[in-house]
């Protein structure tokens, strides 16, 4: 049971495509993983195809259909690169969303007391602060706040802080607004993060930041 | 303000109401477009795929240039999404999109390729596709439904709707839209809620 979505306006940007990529990479797994928001999605795609539709038509250039038809037996590009991914032992039957497919994966990194990340970087948007987090069964994530809008999505077992408690499939958005120090479920938890401005701990001004 | 079309259309059904010139065919109606793509995708019809490009690539250039495009580059995007179109007609699927959802969605990756190459980066790659077995009684759903959508973006207030086409067919986050229209970020972010709300309360009483 899914109890945590992006807000209404975050899933809106995510259709739109204004959304920072490791967020908008965040929105996808969770999107794929949850059958109201993938509803909602559609609906908001469908007002994109409405808007689209009705929108002014602006010509092309005279020769553009010609240029386009000769293009069309060309080969497709072929796929960009595999990137690499590195064994990260997951918990039994988890396997990272389809979404991380073209995502570079480091190894496990120690950050803390029972706390490890992985570099989860993009191709596409290589500055991007997108990480694997695993927390151990009863710790707690360092007391900490953002440099701005925070997205976290629970991948395999769960925590909980001061907004709630979030299990996998749950989505959590966190802005510059909270401070929060997340305590994972006695099993453990397995987090992708995206944050935009990086952590601010009380003790060093950044962590992670860009 | 962008050249944002003061009077959208968005009140109007799906068949188009266009006044029909004596030497045009009237345009398609969104079963006729998604006709077409199927027509592509199942035996890579050329003339449906002229039809196609007819309706959609003024279309697109038109929301690429909205979106920060500039003339020649929202040209040369055009073309790639329009070509885009003939290679990826596989993956359309009427059971959840109509062709003009659809084509928006490669419409708004392609733009944000754009930008990525802008900047010397590689593009996203594609989500999978998967093996789609379409059927008529689908399609019929999926326009009924987008009809739906359409009629209730029509019903918001104008407010609303500016900030809709704005999240939509601009190519700033919600910041630089509250930038834009001189609005607290708070202000816009209510307005987004207020008018999606809206728009779920609308497909729910109807759904």
């Amino acid at each position: 049971m899914i109890r945590h979505h992006p807000a209404p306006e975050t899933l809106l940007a995510h259709v739109a495509g204004t959304l920072a990529p490791g967020q908008a990479l965040t929105a996808a797994v969770h999107v794929q993983g949850c059958a109201h928001c993938q509803a909602q999605t559609r609906r908001l795609e469908a007002a994109g195809g409405a808007l689209l539709e009705d929108v002014v038509p602006e010509p092309l250039a005279a020769d553009a259909f010609a240029a386009v038809m000769a293009r069309l037996d060309e080969p497709a590009p072929p796929p960009p690169p595999k990137p690499r991914q590195a064994d990260l032992r997951l918990p039994p039957g988890l396997v990272l969303p389809a979404a991380l497919r073209g995502a570079a994966i480091g190894r496990w990194l120690w950050m803390g007391l029972g706390l490890r990340y992985s570099r989860v970087t993009l191709p596409w948007a290589p500055k991007e602060n997108v990480m694997l987090l695993r927390v151990e069964g009863g710790r707690r994530v360092l007391r900490h706040s953002h440099g701005g809008a925070e997205l976290t999505q629970v991948l395999w077992g769960g925590f909980h802080d001061i907004t709630g408690a979030y299990g996998p499939g749950d989505l959590q958005e966190a802005d510059e607004t909270i401070e929060h120090q997340p305590l994972a479920d006695p099993e453990g938890c397995l987090c992708l993060a995206a944050l935009e401005g990086g952590l601010r701990l009380p003790w060093i001004s950044r962590l992670m930041g860009k | 303000m962008n050249g944002l079309n003061p009077h959208p259309r968005l009140a109007h059904g799906l068949a188009n109401t266009a006044p029909v010139s004596t030497l045009d065919a009237p345009p398609p109606d969104a079963a006729a477009l998604a006709a077409l793509v199927l027509r592509v995708s199942q035996t890579r019809d050329r003339t449906a795929y002229a039809a196609l490009f007819k309706h959609f690539a003024p279309r697109v250039k038109a929301y690429l240039r909205r979106a920060g495009l500039e003339g020649a580059e929202a040209e040369e995007v055009t073309q790639d999404v329009m070509l885009s179109l003939w290679r990826k007609a596989g993956g359309f699927d009427p059971a959840i999109a109509s062709a003009a959802t659809w084509i928006f969605a490669i419409a708004r990756n392609a733009r944000i390729d754009a930008a990525r190459k802008r900047r010397g980066l590689p593009a996203a790659p594609e989500p999978e596709e998967e093996d789609h077995t379409p059927s008529a009684e689908t399609l019929t759903l999926t326009l009924e439904r987008e009809a739906l959508v359409r009629t209730a973006l029509g019903a918001l207030s104008a407010e609303q709707q500016q900030i809709m086409r704005l999240s939509f067919f601009s190519e700033t986050p919600h910041a630089a839209i509250a930038d834009t229209l001189n609005l607290p970020l708070g202000t816009v972010k209510s307005r987004i809620r207020l008018g999606l709300a809206r728009l779920r309360a609308a497909l729910e009483d109807k759904a």
